[in-house]
């Protein structure tokens, strides 16, 4: 293993962690109001699916505002059932991660592919150089030769930060995750608070999967998330629902991520299934290891109803 | 308020009430659990819709408002159970909602002006402080806090001293004559005589959702206000026949600690339950109750000391064996602890013998042999019910408890433990269950009965204990009580020599 | 009650049984999908004619959707139980996954020559594939306080990476040019009903197993603490039932039936391992234990249904070239309209 291998594993490590990173800023928005962000997956997928669409019809602007409609609308679909029907969260997620799989599987085909699986190329997003910082020796053009999407994942938790901890949205949103009835007695509408997390939520994550399509793919295979967004999901519960500690389990996760794909680099005595293993394994013994967590928003996952009966 | 009428279901919660506040002026709404006073004021509150009637604030109607529209207009409300948000800090739960913090939120300003204001009305708050950190006292100051910041002009109290400690009450009635002062109104619900008297300058009874009487405070004795809310005297003292009390003890508790969060934790508890007594335990919510009787349940494991039934030692018995051994256990709650809502009646009336005959055998449940169990029960304990196939949760609460009642004490237990076991019933039911209690003390078993209403406790209990920060601070005699002392207690002021 | 709040975890428990919720979603869902038919410019009932005929036209298609709904029952029926206790077992993917892998490695590994001892032996090593991988989830969440629902999912990942590197080394067919294991021994192949169709004994299997589940959940002092667990975790304790013996002991069962499952569809379809053979069958079976209203023999005509449905999609696709993917859309649909119309009409459910 010598320096250029490591870089290059670094390189690796904040491709995979950026629609990771997007996929967990969403999250922490759905979930610090009260709804448990398992249907994450199935609003990436989503979002890659719009930015594919979006791009190949309209171009990639058009593919990233695709891919924040889709993914928020896959938010509102959720939204729809755990919030205002006050389904169980979990099994929603897990419905809409299905429902996202098989929806853009068949709108691929259809608006892609003319009913066969379609052949999309797609130009990637070409890396943006931030002068002088990149001609930094060694790390420079690995931190500052990226593409833009990956500039605006490092830099989502600043503003995510500011708003839930200085701005009365925010302050109401984790009123809405910690106590709804607060939020009631004083006139808001923690229903309503939730929804728009969710959706918000959906639109974020979406974003995470335009950065796989755009960025990172060039194209949009059948559930190409697959698991990105349990992953994302891992990350928020280790990141403990904060945005910097969440984009750094995420960084943690992509690095286990990456060294699958580099372990013929690195000789390492193991199969490459066992090495695809590392990212769900240690995401299950980093959370096993931390257990049960009393920083989880107090409300989370649970109904919120208003009126008599 | 003019005409209010508000239905659940069946259920008339108010029917055509009128009631009038003045500013300056303190009116109490006084009435037994269920007459209608909560209603009335989440009407008032807009947290509700009324059926019918309507409201007149400074001289403005007031129809189809939310909550939101009742603060904007001056009327706040404190309700029972807190709404705060225990993460956040004092000063995070006074922004919350309020467009006055700012769409960025002026952290410093909103300090200040809570100190400011906590010093005008001397509530003595710290706007930094984690509200989950507050006792139950400070919390509600916080409410009546941000009640205040907003402009109130109307504050509504829903039972404000059920948490308190006597001298957190006269806190809050010395907080309560300042608002007066300063010319705002206050209503003030609560089912506490003395309050009213103490405290008010109108009341207004209720009972059934109706009006069953008004008057100005310095008109109304308390025997007056008794009658009124009261139909008829349930407080007839209860069969004691002398039973010896002799015997070994069914129940030895013996340094019982239990781990857990302020207020559900116990430290060091002992006591003795003679065959043929009952020990009521008073307290103030929130004191180790549910901790001790758990404990003693089998549904928590404690850290140090130990339980022993009729001599065994069951310290680390489970449920299932305590139950066996002749411990029954009558829990608060039945929502989602003693009952399971969604069950038949017949499998209520089963579900801590389902291992047993008749309603299984080998593992497999015997349908016949629970339906006709279940048939003798309903008719011994006159449950009202359309049969045993019924859902539990179509009952009434009082119904619901006979439930509890006919499966723990069917069972012929040697040891009772009963935990607010009259709480949300009607006079009636009430009365059903502490002749239960007190049938099986005369019948020569031990009954542990833990209740926060004092009067309930003094009424059953041979023994009276009292537990304050979890501790068993004192157990006297019935003979030798003074209610002085055990309020004192109560509160965490020591007095009384410890006569275990 | 004004206001409450409530766990959705307690009232995913109260599925009503016979409700008409279920047919409802169902039929939300069908509208949507025929709208997705006309977006893709073909005739909805020209394609659901395509289908029909496609599911039912024959008796080889009927069997062929049977076939296909044999491990989906099996599985489902498992998924139902945690369900009704509360517990949400999200591992269906990888106890599946893990029961064929076990199947397949008691087969070759130790191959008997008694046709029915061999099948025996191999089902039941399928089963204990299964349900070890589901303890080994219910031992972390119940210790660790970790959520069901991320450890199951997580563990689904390893699981099927697992299968995929036991037939790269030891199980794997050498020169295959795919991972897959060699055929297994002619004894523990299961009967063939209807050959050439792959439809066999093993959906009287997976009919017994609902059965004895309906018989577990309404009929023993077992199935009485699985549904107060359910309904309400404090109660059960209440009643002397040791809860976390309830949870370990539903995920067990359904480890066990999901890897029943695997073992057989390999034993009965395949003859082999091949990886990835169990793809979305464990997803499909929450979606079809939320259809048949978490009642165990509701789950035989959801699961039949869902065998139909894919057939049926796949002739669709065949002749009218609408994507057979619209049966992911129509299996998420089910679920979230089931899931929105249980949540509001729980205040009423039994258990």
């Amino acid at each position: 293993m010598d320096w250029a291998h490591l870089l290059d594993l670094l390189a690796a490590t904040i491709r995979i962690a950026t629609p990771l990173a997007f996929a967990a800023m969403g999250g922490i928005l759905s979930e610090r109001a009260g709804v448990f962000a398992v249907g994450l997956e199935g609003m990436m997928l989503s979002g890659a699916c719009g930015a594919a669409v979006g791009a190949v019809l309209l171009g990639p602007a058009a593919g990233i505002l695709g891919a924040a409609l889709c993914g928020g609308a896959m938010g509102a679909v959720i939204a729809t059932v755990t919030v205002r029907h006050g389904a169980d969260n979990m099994v929603t997620g897990i419905a809409a991660n299905i429902l996202a799989i098989g929806l853009t599987n068949f709108l691929v085909r259809v608006l892609l592919g003319h009913g066969a699986s379609p052949r999309i190329h797609i130009d990637l997003l070409g890396p943006v150089r931030i002068p002088l910082l990149a001609d930094l020796p060694g790390l420079g053009p690995l931190l500052f030769d990226q593409p833009w999407l990956t500039y605006m994942a490092a830099l989502v938790p600043l503003p995510l930060t500011l708003f839930l901890s200085r701005s009365r949205w925010g302050l109401t949103l984790r009123a809405a995750g910690e106590n709804p009835l607060a939020v009631f007695a004083v006139g808001g509408d923690p229903l309503a608070i939730r929804f728009r997390a969710v959706v918000a939520c959906g639109a974020v994550a979406g974003i995470g999967g335009a950065v796989l399509v755009l960025g990172q793919v060039g194209t949009f295979t059948d559930n190409m998330t697959a698991g990105r967004g349990y992953l994302a999901l891992a990350a928020i519960i280790v990141g403990r629902w904060t945005p910097w500690p969440t984009i750094a389990a995420c960084l943690l996760f992509a690095a286990a991520d990456a060294l699958t794909l580099r372990v013929q680099v690195f000789s390492l005595p193991v199969s490459s299934y066992v090495v695809q293993m590392l990212p769900y394994a240690l995401a299950l013994a980093v959370l096993v290891g931390l257990g049960h967590s009393a920083r989880l928003p107090a409300a989370a996952g649970t109904t919120f109803r208003r009126g008599g009966g | 308020m003019r005409g209010i009428a508000k239905s659940y279901g069946a259920v008339r919660a108010n029917a055509g009430i009128d009631l009038d506040v003045e500013a300056g002026q303190i009116v109490g709404l006084l009435g037994e659990n269920g007459s209608g006073k909560s209603t009335l004021m989440k009407v008032l509150f807009g947290m509700v819709k009324p059926d019918a009637g309507g409201i007149v604030y400074k001289g403005r109607e007031l129809s189809g408002h939310d909550p939101r529209a009742a603060l904007a207009a001056g009327i706040g409300m404190i309700h029972q159970h807190f709404m705060l948000v225990e993460a956040m800090t004092v000063a995070e739960n006074v922004m919350l909602g309020w467009d006055a913090a700012g769409r960025w939120l002026k952290r410093g300003a909103m300090a200040t002006a809570v100190r400011d204001t906590s010093a005008r009305f001397g509530l003595d708050i710290d706007p930094e402080a984690r509200v989950g950190d507050l006792s139950l006292g400070r919390r509600q100051r916080v409410e009546i806090l941000k009640a205040l910041m907003r402009g109130v002009d109307l504050l509504i109290l829903d039972e404000p001293t059920s948490n308190l400690t006597p001298g957190e009450v006269a806190g809050l009635f010395g907080v309560l004559r300042q608002l007066k002062a300063q010319g705002k109104g206050v209503v003030l619900i609560t089912h506490k005589l003395h309050e009213i008297l103490e405290i008010t300058d109108a009341v207004v009874v209720l009972r059934d959702g109706t009006v069953s009487g008004r008057r100005p405070t310095r008109d109304a004795s308390a025997g007056d206000l008794a009658r009124m809310m009261v139909e008829r005297d349930v407080t007839a003292a209860l069969p004691r026949i002398a039973t010896g009390r002799g015997g070994a003890p069914l129940l030895s508790v013996v340094g019982l600690t239990v781990a857990g969060s302020a207020g559900d934790a116990l430290d060091d508890v002992s006591f003795d339950l003679a065959p043929g007594e009952v020990l009521a335990v008073a307290g103030i919510d929130g004191n180790g109750q549910s901790a001790l009787v758990e404990a003693v349940a089998g549904l928590r494991r404690p850290e140090a000391g130990s339980i022993a039934l009729l001599g065994r030692d069951v310290t680390g018995a489970s449920v299932a064996a305590r139950v066996r051994a002749g411990l029954a256990y009558i829990p608060a709650d039945r929502g989602m602890t003693s009952l399971v809502q969604g069950m038949s009646i017949a499998e209520n009336l089963a579900l801590r013998d389902i291992g047993r005959a008749p309603h299984s055998r080998l593992s497999w449940l015997r349908r016949g042999g629970m339906d006709q169990e279940a048939r003798r029960r309903i008719r011994d304990f006159a449950i009202r019910t359309a049969g045993p196939a019924a859902a539990a949760r179509d009952l009434s609460g009082g119904n619901q408890q006979k439930i509890v009642i006919a499966r723990e004490m069917d069972r012929r237990p040697r040891v009772l433990v009963a935990f607010q076991a009259t709480w949300g019933l009607d006079p009636g039911a009430a009365r059903f269950v502490q002749e239960q209690v007190m049938a099986m003390r005369n019948a020569g078993h031990a009954v542990l009965y833990v209740a926060s209403e004092l009067d309930e406790v003094l009424a059953l209990g041979d023994r009276i204990g009292v537990l304050c920060g979890g501790r068993m601070v004192a157990i006297v005699p019935r003979e030798a009580v003074d209610l002085r002392e055990i309020g004192l207690m109560m509160a965490g002021h020591p007095g009384g020599e410890v006569t275990a | 009650m004004t206001d409450a709040t409530q766990t959705p975890r307690a009232r995913l428990a109260l599925l009503r049984p016979g409700s008409w919720r279920p047919l409802a979603g169902l039929g939300l869902a069908f509208a949507i999908a025929a709208a997705l038919i006309a977006i893709a410019g073909a005739n909805p009932l020209t394609a659901f004619g395509a289908a029909l005929s496609g599911a039912f036209g024959s008796p080889g298609q009927v069997a062929t959707a049977l076939t296909k709904a044999t491990p989906y029952l099996l599985c489902s029926t498992g998924v139902a139980l945690c369900f009704r206790a509360g517990v949400i077992n999200i591992g269906g993917e990888g106890q599946i996954a893990l029961g064929g892998l076990a199947a397949t490695a008691a087969a070759l590994a130790w191959p008997i020559a008694d046709p029915f001892a061999a099948t025996a032996a191999a089902l039941a090593a399928g089963a204990l594939g299964g349900l070890a991988w589901a303890a080994l989830a219910a031992v972390l969440h119940l210790t660790r306080r970790v959520h069901e629902v991320l450890i199951t999912l997580l563990m689904n990942f390893i699981a099927l990476l697992m299968v995929g590197e036991t037939l790269r080394e030891g199980l794997g067919e050498v020169g295959a040019g795919f991972p897959q294991s060699p055929l297994l021994p002619r004894a523990v192949w299961l009967t063939r009903l209807m050959p050439p169709t792959s439809l066999n004994v093993g959906v009287f299997i997976a009919l017994a197993v609902a059965l004895l589940a309906a018989l577990l959940l309404w009929r023993t002092t077992f199935g009485f603490a699985i549904r107060a667990t359910g309904a309400s975790r404090r109660a059960a304790a209440y009643a002397g039932f040791s809860v976390p013996g309830v949870v370990f002991g539903v995920m067990c069962l359904g480890g066990a039936t999901a890897g029943l499952a695997g073992a057989v569809q390999v034993m009965g379809v395949q003859y082999r391992l091949i990886e990835g053979y169990s793809t979305g069958f464990g997803f499909i079976s929450v979606a079809i234990a939320l259809l048949g209203g978490l009642d165990p023999l509701l789950l035989i005509p959801a699961s039949v249904f869902f065998g139909f449905l894919e057939t049926g999609m796949a002739a669709m696709q065949r002749q009218v070239g609408v994507p057979s993917a619209l049966v992911g859309v129509i299996e998420g649909l089910v679920m979230l309209t089931v899931l929105a119309g249980t949540a509001s009409g729980a205040r009423q459910a039994r258990v």
